[in-house]
C-alpha cells in the first residue's frame, strides 16, 4: 500500500516536471511598451498607416533645395526646389517661379529657419538664403512650395543667415564675403577701407507673401558665420560669429588664422530699428545703411577663440556659445554679464568704431573636453543640455551649460558640421533626437565612386547617454537642418477655388483660347486624362499659332482630388510645369520654331494618363 | 361623429410626426460610399431633400471613364421641390392633430404610403438611369448595372455601399408616429 502510494507520487511528480519542462512559460512578460528596451530597429521603424513624429528640413546646400525628411524613420518624403530649378516640379519654368529665380540657376542653401511665434516654432513659414547668388527665400509650409525670393544689394553670399527673431520681427542675413557696397570695383589693396561686410534686416509681409529689405548695416570687412537670435531675457539681441578680423586679402587659410582671437558681434536688433526710425542711416542705393562708426550704438564686439563657427543661444536665453574652430574649447557668454559690462562702459577699446567688451567681463565658463577637438555647433534638449559637434574628433560631446561638467560624447561617422535636435533652438527644445549632420560618409553605404553622399545619423537623446539609432544617406549638403513636430504643420492637400483668380477656369466648358494681336492666352483646364484649351473647338487640347507669337498658357488643375497633380510639357520646347491639384499655373514662351510639337501630362495621373496628350502647332511665317 | 375624433395622445403623436418631417429637412435622407484601393477613405454622395454633398465633382470625374453623365444638382429636379412636399405633409399633420380627425389620419397614412413607395421608385429610376445610359465611346466598356437602393455593389475597382441617412430614419419614426393612433384607435 505504502508502496504504491510512492510510486503513485513520484510517477505524478515526474508527470509535472515534464510537463513544467516542455510547457510552462519561463520568459518574462512582454516589454514592448517599455521604450528603453526597444531596439534601434524598433526605435527608427515607422509601419504603414503610422507616420514620423516629426519633420527634418535639412538644407540641400549647393543643390539650392531643400529636403524633408522624417524623424525617427529618416525616409527622405520630399525635395522642395528653392534657389534652382527642379524638372521634377516645373519649378524655373512656370511664370511665377521662373521669375523669382531671376535667372540664376543654382543656389547654395546653408542655414534655414522656421518662422517663430514667441521664440517657439509656430509651422506656418521657413525662410532660408542663398550663398551663391545672395538671396533670401520663404517657404509656405501650407503647401511646401516657395512664394517669394529677394535678392539683396551690397552683399555677397549670406552665410551668416538666416536667423529669425522672437516673433519673426526680423529675418537677419550677415554675410561670409565683405565687398565694396554696390558690388563697384575695389583694388583689394583698398580692403580695409573700401570692403564691408554688410547685414541686411529682412522683414517678411505675411499677407502679401513679399519679403524686404527693411535696412542694412555695414560691419566692417569680415567674414562673418554663423549666428543666432537671443530668446526671453536677450530676445532683443543676437549674436554673429566673424573670421578674418585680420582682414587678410588671400590665402585666407594662413592669413586669416593669425590672430589669437577674433570677435563675436552682439547687437541690440530694437536700437537699430530705433537709429532707422530717427533717419540716423545714409542712403545707399536706395538701402537705408547704418555705418556703425558713424551712427553709433547698438552693436558691440567680443573676443573669442580665433575662427569661431557657430554661435548659439541656451533656450533660457541667458547664455551664447561660441568656441573656435581649431581649438579645444567651448565658451559660455553671459549675456547679462556683457549687458553689465554695455551699461558700465567697460570697454577695451574699440575695432573699426566698435566697442570691444572685456573677454573676461562676459565669459561665464569654459569648457575643454578631452582631446575633444573642432567644435562648430550646439543644439540643446529638454532639460538645457547641450550638444556640440566636434568637427575634427568626429563626434558628439553632450555637456550641462550651467556646470560645464561633460557628460556624454558619442562617435559619429565622419566628420559633424551642425547638428539638428527636436526644436533645438527653440526657448524650449524637446529632446529626443538629435541627428548629426555629417560631411563625409566614406565607407558608410554602398559605394556608387568615388563621389560619395553626406550622411545624416539620428541619435537617440532620451537618456542620459546618446546613442546613435540610424543612418541615412543624403544628398550634398545639409548644412543645417531644422526639426519641428509634425503636428505643428497644417497642409492643405488642393488648393482652394478662387473665383476671384484671373486666369482659372473652373467650368470645363470655359476653356478658351483668346488671342490679342500676336499674343495668345490659353485659359485651359487639365483633369484625368486630358487637357482642354478650347472647349468648343473640333479638336479641343490643342493649341494653334503663329511663329512668333508669343504664348500664354494658363492651366487649372480641375481634380480637386489629393494627390492627383498634372503636368504640362511641350516636346522640344524645353517646358514643362506643375499644376497641383485645384490650383491655376502659368506658363510663358514665345513659339520661335514651327513647326509641330506634341504636348502631355508629364506627372503620372491616372490609368489614362498616357493619353493625356494634345498637340502644339506652330504655323510657319509667309 | 364625434366619438369619431382622435384621443389627445393619439392627437400629440400625429402632431409630433409633422415635426419629425420638418426636422428631416435638416439632414440627409440617402447616401453611397465609394471605397477603392487608391481611396480607402472613400468618397461619397450625400443627399439632402434640397441638396447634394460630398465628392460630386472627383466621382463625376472617375465615372466619365465608364462613360456616366455627370450628375449635379441641377440633374434631379426633386431637390427643387421635394422639401416643399415634405413641408406640405407636415402641416397637413399639423392640421389632422389639430382637428383630431380619424379620417384624416387614415389619408395621411395612405398619402405617407404613396409617397414613400414613390421616392424609392424614383431613386431606383435615376440609379437605373445613371447605370444604364452610358457613353458607348467611354474608355472603360462596363456592362450595364443598377446599384441597390440598400447595401453593397462593385463597379471596376469600386466597391459602392447605398444607405439611407438619418433624415430616413427620421421620416421613419414619423411614419410609427402615425401608425401608433391606427394601434390605439382601432374598434375593440
Amino acid at each position: 500500500m505504502k508502496k504504491k502510494v510512492i510510486s503513485a507520487l513520484s510517477g505524478l511528480a515526474v508527470g509535472v516536471l515534464a510537463s513544467t519542462v516542455f510547457f510552462g512559460n519561463f520568459s518574462t512578460p512582454d516589454t514592448v511598451s517599455n521604450a528603453s528596451a526597444k531596439t534601434d530597429a524598433e526605435k527608427v521603424y515607422v509601419p504603414f498607416g503610422e507616420k514620423d513624429e516629426y519633420y527634418l528640413f535639412a538644407s540641400g546646400g549647393h543643390s539650392g533645395q531643400m529636403f524633408i525628411y522624417g524623424v525617427p524613420s529618416m525616409r527622405r518624403i520630399r525635395t522642395v526646389p528653392v534657389f534652382s530649378p527642379d524638372s521634377a516640379t516645373g519649378y524655373g519654368w512656370d511664370a511665377h517661379s521662373k521669375k523669382m529665380l531671376g535667372g540664376y540657376t543654382w543656389g547654395d542653401l546653408h542655414h534655414p529657419a522656421f518662422s517663430e511665434t514667441n521664440g517657439e516654432y509656430d509651422g506656418k513659414y521657413m525662410f532660408a538664403t542663398d550663398v551663391a547668388n545672395s538671396r533670401a527665400a520663404v517657404m509656405d509650409l501650407k503647401t511646401f512650395t516657395v512664394k517669394d525670393i529677394i535678392e539683396v544689394p551690397n552683399t555677397s553670399g549670406p552665410h551668416c543667415a538666416a536667423f529669425v527673431t522672437e516673433n519673426t520681427e526680423y529675418l537677419f542675413l550677415p554675410t561670409r564675403f565683405s565687398v565694396p557696397l554696390g558690388h563697384q570695383y575695389a583694388s583689394l589693396d583698398e580692403y580695409s577701407e573700401k570692403y564691408r561686410g554688410v547685414m541686411s534686416a529682412v522683414t517678411f509681409n505675411e499677407k502679401a507673401q513679399k519679403l524686404h529689405i527693411a535696412y542694412q548695416v555695414a560691419l566692417p570687412p569680415w567674414s562673418y558665420d554663423l549666428s543666432d537670435a537671443g530668446k526671453k531675457i536677450s530676445k532683443d539681441w543676437a549674436v554673429l560669429t566673424t573670421y578674418n578680423t585680420e582682414e587678410a586679402t588671400t590665402n585666407l587659410e594662413i592669413n586669416a588664422s593669425q590672430e589669437d582671437r577674433d570677435f563675436i558681434v552682439l547687437f541690440n536688433w530694437k536700437e537699430l530699428e530705433n537709429m532707422v526710425k530717427e533717419g540716423k542711416y545714409d542712403n545707399v542705393g536706395g538701402q537705408k545703411m547704418i555705418f556703425p562708426e558713424k551712427h553709433k550704438g547698438g552693436i558691440y564686439l567680443v573676443p573669442v577663440a580665433k575662427s569661431p563657427h557657430g554661435v548659439d543661444v541656451t533656450p533660457d536665453g541667458k547664455y551664447f556659445i561660441a568656441s573656435g574652430k581649431l581649438a579645444p574649447l567651448l565658451t559660455v557668454f553671459s549675456f547679462e554679464k556683457a549687458f553689465q559690462a554695455i551699461e558700465k562702459k567697460e570697454f577695451a577699446g574699440e575695432r573699426n568704431g566698435i566697442p570691444i567688451l572685456k573677454y573676461e567681463s562676459v565669459m561665464e565658463r569654459e569648457v575643454n573636453p578631452e582631446n575633444a577637438l573642432g567644435p562648430l555647433h550646439t543644439q540643446f534638449d529638454d532639460k538645457g543640455m547641450a550638444y556640440t559637434t566636434m568637427f575634427i574628433s568626429s563626434e558628439v560631446v553632450k555637456w550641462n551649460p550651467e556646470t560645464g561638467e561633460v557628460l556624454d560624447r558619442v562617435p559619429v561617422q565622419y566628420s559633424p558640421g551642425h547638428a539638428v535636435a527636436a526644436e533645438g533652438d527653440t526657448v524650449s527644445p524637446d529632446g529626443k533626437y538629435l541627428v548629426s549632420l555629417n560631411k563625409l560618409a566614406k565607407d558608410s553605404y554602398l559605394s556608387v565612386g568615388p563621389s560619395h553622399p553626406e550622411s545624416m545619423q539620428l541619435i537617440d537623446i532620451s537618456g542620459e547617454k546618446m546613442k546613435v539609432i540610424q543612418s541615412s544617406p543624403v544628398d550634398p549638403e545639409p548644412h543645417y537642418g531644422q526639426m519641428i513636430k509634425a503636428d505643428k504643420i497644417k497642409t492643405v492637400e488642393v488648393y482652394p477655388k478662387d473665383e476671384n483668380h484671373p486666369n482659372a477656369v473652373y467650368n470645363q466648358k470655359d476653356a478658351r483660347i483668346v488671342r490679342k494681336g500676336n499674343e495668345v492666352h490659353v485659359y485651359g483646364i487639365a483633369m484625368r486624362s486630358k487637357f482642354i484649351f478650347d472647349a468648343n473647338a473640333k479638336r479641343p487640347d490643342v493649341i494653334e499659332v503663329n511663329e512668333g507669337d508669343k504664348v500664354v498658357v494658363h492651366l487649372t488643375n480641375l481634380d480637386f482630388d489629393e494627390d492627383i497633380t498634372h503636368g504640362f510639357a511641350i516636346n522640344q520646347y524645353n517646358l514643362n510645369m506643375e499644376i497641383q491639384p485645384g490650383q491655376t499655373n502659368t506658363i510663358e514662351f514665345t513659339a520661335d520654331k514651327p513647326g509641330t510639337y506634341p504636348l502631355y501630362c508629364t506627372n503620372f495621373c491616372s490609368a489614362l494618363h498616357q493619353e493625356m496628350t494634345g498637340y502644339l502647332l506652330v504655323k510657319p511665317k509667309q | 361623429m364625434a366619438a369619431a375624433k382622435l384621443s389627445v395622445l393619439s392627437a400629440a403623436l400625429v402632431g409630433a410626426a409633422g415635426g419629425l418631417l420638418l426636422l428631416s429637412l435638416a439632414f440627409p435622407w440617402w447616401g453611397m460610399n465609394f471605397i477603392a484601393p487608391q481611396y480607402p477613405e472613400g468618397l461619397e454622395i450625400v443627399v439632402y431633400p434640397n441638396k447634394l454633398e460630398g465628392d460630386i465633382e472627383i466621382i463625376n470625374g472617375l465615372n466619365h471613364y465608364i462613360g456616366m453623365k455627370p450628375f449635379s444638382e441641377e440633374s434631379f429636379p426633386e431637390l427643387g421641390y421635394l422639401s416643399y412636399i415634405v413641408i406640405a405633409m407636415a402641416i397637413a399633420a399639423f392640421i389632422v392633430a389639430l382637428t383630431r380627425s380619424k379620417s384624416g389620419l387614415y389619408v395621411l397614412i395612405a398619402v405617407f404610403l404613396i409617397g414613400g413607395a414613390l421616392g424609392i421608385y424614383d431613386i431606383h429610376r435615376w440609379l437605373v438611369d445613371f447605370g444604364t445610359n452610358l457613353n458607348d465611346s467611354a474608355p472603360i466598356d462596363i456592362e450595364p448595372f443598377v446599384p441597390p437602393i440598400f447595401g453593397e455593389n462593385r463597379i471596376a475597382n469600386f466597391t459602392t455601399f447605398s444607405y439611407f441617412a438619418t433624415g430616413a430614419y427620421i421620416v421613419g419614426v414619423a411614419f410609427v408616429c402615425l401608425l401608433v393612433p391606427l394601434w390605439k384607435e382601432r374598434k375593440k
